[in-house]
């Protein structure tokens, strides 16, 4: 019981990272940026490429773990800024209606995703295990160190963005941003550079996440559908809400595991979907309770 | 000859397709991306009630446009009411949920291995018949009262509320007939390939659709249907490998979104070839009064 509570919980901790990365694009220009997912594949194939060519035989361990994520993060956060030049620059200075931002973000999404099949689709890639030893006990219940690193590691890099967001300049900026993007021009802020600053974030969390699912799971260039597990985290925790992201993630790691016990894993993301369903018809607005209105 | 039938006939069932997406996106500026889903609904329920229950084609063809009505219904109730990253969101998944239905349904949909052995009941003259007729419908869906009000609602749905549109109900009748199209695709398909696999209706499918309507220009139902014969016609005809073809379709996509984003029609519609006449003679008489 504990056992499983604490795998929903490391399950949970995976999805947050995603539904955070998504938020944090939907809090400030207000559009669901379904580039994410390509985001998520196209790193977690560089985290693997740069442990083949780099890191293989050099160091171990935790190290190459720490070595591999770190790596990953900083190609999701430069894929994530050129998104924003290329996808997303031109139509903010255009002021096009969002539908374009859609468009734009799929595309991209799609483009990655090819991308990653056409290079490396003929083969099937695994991350190494990177802890020895498996299990480990505590108070008489065995827990995988997979799952405790992931916890830990994780909550770690939530509690760093989190610092960033409210403790910082760049943070109180990019706030400011999500809030209105023009009074936030006349006082100064560079929104171009808090944008593309907010696209780092996001790309970076998607590379943690895309490394842990690739760990999780094996290589293959559709990973980055996972990103649809953080939608529904941000539609149950509520649309833009980064604490109601990180709720609704735990709560759908939890929820997974249990219907995996009751239903099996094959008829789980049905429930899953109808669970979302039910949720939106009691309360739409998710648990955050933020309703983010559509701009008139 | 076959080849370039079957090419034909596909082209025609993804133009059937394209025009569910394009009522969903183009006429109220919402984004479905689990279009591919309702398909996989229309296809897999009339193919199993020919299989299993023997039913006419033409009854299998009904309940399978009914059927993705239905579970259009499903997800539209919920959502037609809240902002419109909802319905993507919520059709996103709904396009996962039903994969793996699918999937796990071996003993019913023969899982992943896909359901073999549907009778062949389509060929090329009824998908170019069904085609037309959906041109028809859809057109005629666009210039009435319901398509206007749909316009009105995608520019600005707060001022289209403010006019008295009924704003949720609009959508929502939208969404199912845009299902109910869509469906009806999925069981030309059915009968035409004689065969089925969950793999198929992933949200590529879905995806690539809603490219193929913006490149021909999202307000337009003439640029959707031309995009969609070029783009799905021509890289079979020239024998591309998916991947890039994919690859080439997003780069246009990226051009035109920065550069030219009505898409490549604007909103011309074809009609306007012999409409243009009857303007000039109402326009000529009003010029000579003025002169």
């Amino acid at each position: 019981m504990l056992q499983n509570i604490f795998f929903g919980l490391s399950l949970g901790a995976v999805y947050s990272l995603i539904a955070v990365g998504f938020a944090l694009v939907f809090n400030i220009l207000k559009f669901s940026n379904f580039s994410h997912g390509g985001v998520m594949s196209f790193t977690a194939y560089a985290g693997y490429f740069a442990y083949i060519k780099f890191f293989d035989g050099k160091v171990s361990g935790s190290l190459m773990f720490i070595a591999i994520v770190s790596t990953a993060a900083a190609v999701g956060a430069i894929t994530a800024v050129a998104i924003e030049r290329v996808g997303f620059r031109r139509l903010r200075r255009n002021n096009a209606p969002v539908i374009y931002y859609f468009i734009s973000s799929i595309t991209l999404g799609i483009l990655l995703e090819n991308i990653v099949t056409i290079f490396a689709s003929s083969n099937f890639y695994s991350y190494p295990m990177f802890f020895s030893a498996n299990n480990i006990t505590l108070f008489g219940t065995t827990f995988s160190v997979a799952d405790v690193v992931t916890l830990l590691f994780s909550s770690c890099a939530l509690i760093v963005l989190l610092f960033v967001l409210y403790r910082s300049k760049l943070g109180l900026g990019v706030r400011t941003v999500s809030f209105d993007v023009n009074t936030a021009s006349l006082m100064g802020i560079d929104a171009n550079r808090v944008v593309m600053a907010t696209f780092a974030m996001s790309g970076a969390l998607g590379g943690i996440s895309g490394v842990f699912l690739g760990m999780n799971y094996s290589l293959y260039p559709q990973l980055g559908q996972l990103v649809v597990k953080g939608f529904i985290a941000s539609v149950i925790g509520g649309l833009g809400s980064i604490t109601g992201a990180v709720i609704g993630a735990l709560l759908l790691g939890i929820v997974e595991v249990a219907l995996i016990g009751v239903v099996g894993s094959g008829w789980m993301p049905a429930c899953v979907f109808v669970i979302m369903l039910v949720f939106l018809l009691l309360r739409p607005r998710g648990i955050a309770g933020v309703i983010v209105q559509e701009k008139a | 000859m076959d080849y370039i039938y079957s090419i034909l006939t596909l082209t025609g069932i993804t133009m059937i397709g394209v025009m569910g997406t394009y009522m969903v996106t183009g006429l109220t500026g919402q984004f479905s991306f689990g279009q591919a889903a309702f398909m996989a609904v229309g296809g897999y329920v009339s193919a199993m009630l020919a299989l299993k229950f023997n039913v006419p084609f033409v009854f299998a063809a009904l309940a399978g446009a009914a059927a993705a009505t239905l579970s259009g219904l499903l997800v539209g109730l919920p959502t037609v009411r809240l902002r419109r990253d909802y319905i993507s969101l919520v059709t996103f998944g709904f396009g996962e949920a039903i994969i793996s239905v699918l999937n796990n349904s071996a003993q019913l949909t023969g899982g992943a291995e896909g359901l073999v052995g549907i009778p062949k009941r389509v060929d090329l003259p009824l998908v170019a018949i069904s085609v037309a007729c959906c041109i028809f419908v859809v057109a005629c869906y666009k210039n009435s009262k319901y398509g206007r009000q749909c316009l009105a609602l995608r520019t600005d749905e707060l001022a289209a509320r403010s006019m008295g549109i009924d704003v949720n109900r609009l959508k929502l009748v939208t969404f199912l007939f845009a299902s109910a199209i869509t469906g009806y695709a999925g069981v030309l398909y059915a009968f035409y390939a004689q065969y089925l696999e969950p793999g198929y209706f992933n949200w590529t499918i879905s995806a690539e659709w809603l490219i193929i309507v913006f490149v021909g220009g999202i307000n337009s139902l003439t640029g959707a249907l031309v995009s969609a014969a070029i783009l799905t016609s021509l890289p079979e005809m020239l024998r591309f490998a998916s991947a890039w073809r994919i690859i080439i379709y997003c780069v246009i996509v990226l051009l035109i979104i920065n550069f030219r984003p009505n898409g490549i029609f604007g909103d011309w519609e074809i009609n306007r070839l012999w409409k243009k006449k009857n303007n000039e003679k109402q326009r000529t008489p009003g010029k000579g009064a003025q002169a």
